[in-house]
């Protein structure tokens, strides 16, 4: 009889709290079984009822019923709580929305460059140097074997900066003009007035003429000038550390070739040309790549290096030039656009 | 410099076909140019015609209905607009189906109700030269029907480009000389027959009587005396040769002169005897002021530091570069002073570089031409003179000076060859190709390499090295196994921090960019009019957009946002590194700049609302951006920007100083009339990171490690009523300068934040109320609530003794 009741009363409380949906609702269905005028409290109190020798199975029976009654407020509760926190998450998601913020920052396809170059020539030793963009005659020609009556330094080429310019953080040997650096050679001389052989340095850099901007021409362009100074150093050295480069740039399949050319810095100078099987028009054509040179004995003099303890040899390449070649751009302009289309071609890291 | 390949090959005898010189020359270091020229020429459907018939056309007056036999049984009827024809004449035709070399495509057409089948064809039409005037009209009895382009080669012409230290290659002997020692065939120099004895001044025989050089610029001048000539037209074939090479006939002695120009290299000058004042020539520095009126019908000023040949009154010739319309040999001239001399390189390029004049001659000079050749090619000129002219000449020239540079001797040992190119060299190799180049080699050890005169250049062991390396060729030499041994060094560090900042700020979505440096005055003057615009100006812009070098990488970011706007893209944040040039208290500095914008206007939708990024946001970028590339702020407070452009007055702030602090940065919102000025929609917040590299240079020491509590904090929040100009963070600063003496050593305090701004309401009206939380903790236990009261009591009570704040309860 009494356990009849027991069970109604587990019964009861299992329904009702198929209907509760809420900690409110939770407490109130509690108390109603639980609570001091709940219904497994009026039944205890029925005890007195009972007799003596019942009692202890009475008690039994009730305290069963209170923990299953207990146990099943307890795991509602676990449920209304987990729910809670599953509504605090929103709406389940559907992954193939758009992220938020949506975009996504990207590099510049010129840095893109450098950075191969740099590290190509990080595996054989060589490390960045820099020096200024405004330049002083003196180091970006006298020091580089090239007077001013010689016909390599056409001032029609060169951006002056008045003569009463003053720099503060850009030493000049003498009282000579400033002018915003032709070449990024500039940086073999100031690095080695402050450095010692052996050298092997790299330095890209920014550099400016005196051009009209047009497709293949750029007032301001960058270079990469490359300097390795050490005993014994000779034109297959000059050979070697170029065809690594190029190889490691271009692929395997390149073919290069050393042409005589002139430098006033160098001497002999070549232009390195470089022919790649698969460079869509340019498949299989000997293409101009990079001007280099064994560093004349006159330059090593000029900046206190004795020529007959030490040799090298240095090289300079256009990073635009070598930009457009590896990705077929065909106008100069679009690094100095910055448009959208143009950038996010090649905006990820690789 | 144009080369004519038939004209080259009087002098030494040419590869077969001519044209593998495109590949050969090259290799020797002298590059041509890539062009038409160069290129085969590609014709097809243009066959020789002969013209039978002639026919005024019915409804055009200007055009002829011809008849014109092509190889085939009927002759074609082609109309025409040429008049330099008769029939008989055999012309090429170009075909129905012939493409011609500008693009056009010939079919069977009507022309004013006459059919025509084909066109006759002019030989600028065909490019196979540069006559447009009427049709090409084939010289002999080509045979008919034949295609053109095997009966007519195009006369080949290159365009070289001689590096500036190859002078000697500046003329048709000179490359015939690099051709002979490359395929060792024999040179062949003209033959004289004019036979003149110098003398140190003019005698009676000569056409002067006096002639005199005042410049230590011109070591080494001569004058040549031919008389009675007889100005006229040149010859065909002097002709051909004059405008093969892209020059213009003009008088049988004008053309000589040039002529002998492209020949040897040396450049004369004929004068006109009597357009000389006073019968004498001076060689002197002009004088200041002074006026000349060249050939090219300019008047010219001229300075001392400019060589001149005058005559008694005025200058004739600035010396080297280009005579004046006064001494023109001319149509009536009958007696020729003809001028052969060596001037000085460096003076003759600075004066054509000053004047900005530039011809054939002083192109020459300026490349110091051969001193030895100086006699040789006034009578090589005056024997064409005579064979063309007539005339006779003096048997005295007039010589003064000497020339400056003869053939010299190198001593060189095939050791030093060896160790330069890094391979096995046998003392036969090297003498071979010395010779070959016409050097003279003697002895063995050292060997005594004797130079001619006309290689300026090689004078120095290294110097044959070259020469070597050049006639041996390089296609043999192998690259070596290079070792590299560690050198220890590092990168510049601002090439390092540069290289971080572009990964970090790529990281929080920006886009990187690149711009000009260059910059234009007005763009400065909207942007920095405080900045002195002439101490970042150019001395000699080429445009005018590129006046000034840029003083900040703000404006070429706006460009980008807004030129992305206006195109539609969705790029609204970039972010450009690079050099910026500033003026400063002790002279000019070259900066490095880190610099980010981004635009709030943009058109892009999102599915989920986003906070739009203000001042704030920028501040956090800078925060990420210094903190991950290991910048250390510079100390003191961020400092509003009143009213300076290109702030927007009260949106923007600055923190240090470059000239004093070694970095300073800006932020904030651009003033919004000049962003409107890029027809930018929305306003740009932007930032700007300016560092001296010196500051770049100090190595940092590693951070000592300090011990932390380890007991949880006590959190005590407080707001205060401060007035509204009061800066946050001086506040904040305050309190935790106040808290930090209340608590004692014993116990941590973390940094105070502000966390809530509040103002209006029950708050006066130049108040604002600032929330700040305050972390501490004992080093050694937990701290009891008791005690934490008691602390925090004692700091309110700081806070009110000490400042003007007021708590806010």
């Amino acid at each position: 009889m009494e356990n009849k009741d027991l069970q109604k009363i587990v019964a009861d409380a299992e329904a009702s709290l198929g209907t509760v949906t809420s900690k409110p609702s939770w407490e109130q269905a509690k108390a109603t079984f639980l609570g001091p005028n709940g219904c497994l409290t009026q039944f205890a109190k029925g005890i007195a009822s009972v007799a003596k020798e019942d009692r202890p199975t009475f008690g039994k029976s009730l305290n069963l019923a209170k923990g299953q009654v207990e146990s099943l407020f307890q795991n509602r509760l676990s449920e209304l709580e987990e729910l809670e926190n599953l509504k605090s998450l929103g709406d389940r998601i559907d992954p193939t929305l758009p992220s938020i913020p949506s975009f996504y920052g990207g590099i510049h396809p010129l840095t893109k460059t450098r950075r191969k170059i740099v590290a190509i020539f990080r595996k054989i030793g060589f490390t960045v140097a820099e020096a200024s963009e405004v330049e002083t005659e003196w180091f970006c020609f006298d020091a580089l074997n090239t007077p001013d009556d010689h016909p390599a330094r056409d001032e029609q080429d060169t951006l002056f900066l008045p003569h009463e310019s003053k720099w503060a953080n850009v030493p000049r040997k003498k009282d000579e003009a400033y002018l915003l650096r032709t070449h990024t050679s500039s940086v073999q001389i100031r690095t080695m007035l402050r450095e010692k052989p052996p050298l092997r340095v790299i330095a890209p850099g920014r550099c400016f003429r005196r051009d009209t901007v047009d497709a293949t021409h750029s007032a301001n362009f960058h270079q990469t000038e490359g300097l390795f100074i050490d005993h014994k150093v000779t034109v297959r050295d000059l050979k070697g550390v170029l065809d690594y480069f190029l190889t490691e740039l271009f692929g395997g399949e390149v073919e290069t070739r050393l042409r005589p050319s002139f430098f006033p810095f160098t001497e002999p100078s070549f232009e390195v040309d470089l022919k790649i099987p698969d460079l869509g028009k340019l498949s299989n054509k000997w293409i101009e790549i990079m001007g280099c040179g064994m560093v004349d004995p006159k330059v090593l003099g000029l900046v206190d290096i004795d020529p007959k303890e030490w040799t090298g040899f240095a090289f300079g390449l256009g990073i635009e030039r070598v930009t457009m070649l590896l990705h077929g751009i065909d106008d100069i302009r679009h690094f100095y656009q910055n448009d959208q289309r143009f950038l996010s071609q090649f905006s990820g890291q690789s | 410099m144009k080369i004519s390949l038939e004209w080259l090959s009087e002098y030494v005898d040419l590869p077969n076909p001519a044209e593998d010189l495109v590949d050969v020359l090259p290799m020797l270091g002298i590059e041509v140019e890539e062009g038409e020229d160069s290129e085969s020429i590609n014709l097809e459907n243009v066959v020789v015609g002969k013209v039978l018939d002639k026919n005024q056309h019915p409804e055009a007056d200007r055009l002829s209905v011809c008849s014109v036999e092509l190889g085939s049984e009927t002759p074609a009827q082609i109309v025409c607009g040429a008049t330099n024809f008769k029939p008989g004449d055999r012309v090429p035709v170009a075909l129905p189906g012939a493409k011609l070399p500008a693009g056009f495509k010939i079919k069977k057409s009507k022309l004013r109700g006459v059919t025509s089948e084909g066109m006759m064809c002019s030989a600028k039409e065909l490019e196979l030269g540069e006559d447009d005037a009427g049709l090409f009209i084939l010289p002999g009895e080509a045979e008919i029907g034949r295609p053109i382009t095997e009966v007519v080669s195009k006369s080949t012409v290159l365009e070289l480009e001689i590096t500036a230290n190859r002078g000697d290659c500046l003329s048709h002997m000179g490359i015939a000389r690099e051709v002979s020692a490359y395929y060792q065939k024999p040179i062949r120099i003209p033959s004289i027959q004019t036979n003149a004895r110098s003398i140190d001044s003019p005698n009676q025989n000569c056409l002067l009587s006096s002639l005199k050089v005042e410049s230590s610029n011109c070591p080494y001048y001569t004058l040549w005396s031919i008389k009675g000539v007889k100005v006229a037209p040149s010859p065909d074939w002097l002709v051909r040769k004059i405008e093969s090479i892209g020059l213009r006939p003009i008088n049988n002695v004008v053309d000589i002169t040039n002529f002998v120009l492209h020949e040897t290299g040396q450049p004369l000058h004929a004068f006109d005897l009597k357009k000389i004042s006073g019968s004498s020539i001076v060689v002197r520095e002009a004088k200041e002021g002074e006026k000349i009126t060249t050939l090219d019908d300019q008047q010219r000023e001229l300075n001392p530091k400019m060589l001149v040949i005058a005559d008694s009154e005025k200058p004739l010739v600035i010396a080297g570069i280009m005579g004046s319309v006064d001494a023109e040999v001319d149509a009536n001239t009958i007696d020729i002073v003809l001028e052969s001399a060596w001037f000085h390189p460096g003076n003759v390029r600075s004066t054509a570089r000053s004047l900005g004049l530039h011809t054939d001659s002083s192109q020459r000079f300026s490349r110091d031409v051969d001193p030895q050749g100086v006699e040789y090619a006034a009578k090589r000129a005056i024997d064409l003179i005579l064979e063309l002219a007539g005339g006779t000449t003096s048997e005295e020239f007039v010589s003064i000076g000497q020339p400056p540079r003869g053939s010299r001797c190198i001593e060189i040992e095939s050791d030093y060859v060896e160790e330069t190119c890094g391979f096995e060299v046998t003392h036969d190799e090297l003498i071979e190709s010395w010779q070959r180049l016409g050097f003279s080699v003697s002895g063995t050890s050292p060997i005594e390499v004797t130079v001619p005169s006309y290689r300026s250049e090689v004078d120095r062991p290294i110097d044959l090295v070259e020469e070597f390396l050049r006639i041996r060729g390089t296609s043999h030499l192998h690259g070596s196994q290079f070792l590299c041994p560690s050198l220890h060094r590092d990168n510049e560090p601002s090439y390092d921090l540069c290289e971080r900042a572009v990964d970090n700020l790529i990281g929080q979505g920006y886009q990187e960019v690149c711009n000009y440096s260059l910059r234009s005055t007005d763009e400065l003057s909207d942007w920095f009019p405080q900045i002195k615009q002439e101490e970042i100006a150019l001395g000699n812009p080429l445009t005018a957009d590129h006046t000034h070098i840029r003083a900040s990488l703000l404006p070429g970011l706006v460009e980008v946002l807004a030129h992305n706007q206006r195109n539609l893209n969705t790029l609204n944040r970039v972010f450009e590194i690079g050099r910026v040039f500033r003026p400063g208290p002790r002279g000019n500095a070259e900066l490095i700049s880190i610099a980010l914008a981004l635009t709030l206007s943009n058109s892009e939708k999102n599915w989920k609302d986003q906070p739009s990024p203000d001042f704030f946001y920028l501040k956090n970028s800078l925060e990420r951006l210094l903190h991950a590339t290991g910048l250390n702020f510079p100390k003191g407070h961020w400092q509003t920007i009143d009213n300076q452009l290109p702030w927007q007055c009260g949106y923007a702030a600055k923190l240090g100083d470059v000239h004093k602090n070694k970095l300073e940065i800006d932020l904030g919102t651009l003033q919004l009339n000049l962003s409107k000025k890029y027809d930018l929609k929305g306003a740009v917040i932007a930032a700007e990171i300016l560092i001296d590299p010196i500051l770049l240079n100090k190595k940092k020491k590693p951070t000592p490690f300090s011990v932390f509590s380890t007991f949880p904090p006590a959190i005590k929040d407080l707001a205060l009523v401060v007035d509204k100009t009061e800066p946050a963070d001086a506040v904040r600063q305050k309190v935790e300068e106040i808290a930090r003496q209340k608590i004692g050593q014993e116990i941590n305090l973390d940094e105070v934040k502000v966390f809530d701004v509040f103002e209006g309401k029950d708050l006066a009206e130049n108040k604002k109320s600032l929330a700040l939380t305050l972390r501490m903790r004992a080093k050694d236990r937990t701290m009891g609530e008791k005690e934490v009261n008691q602390t925090f009591e004692n700091i309110l009570e700081g806070i009110d003794s000490e400042t003007s704040y007021e708590l806010r309860k």
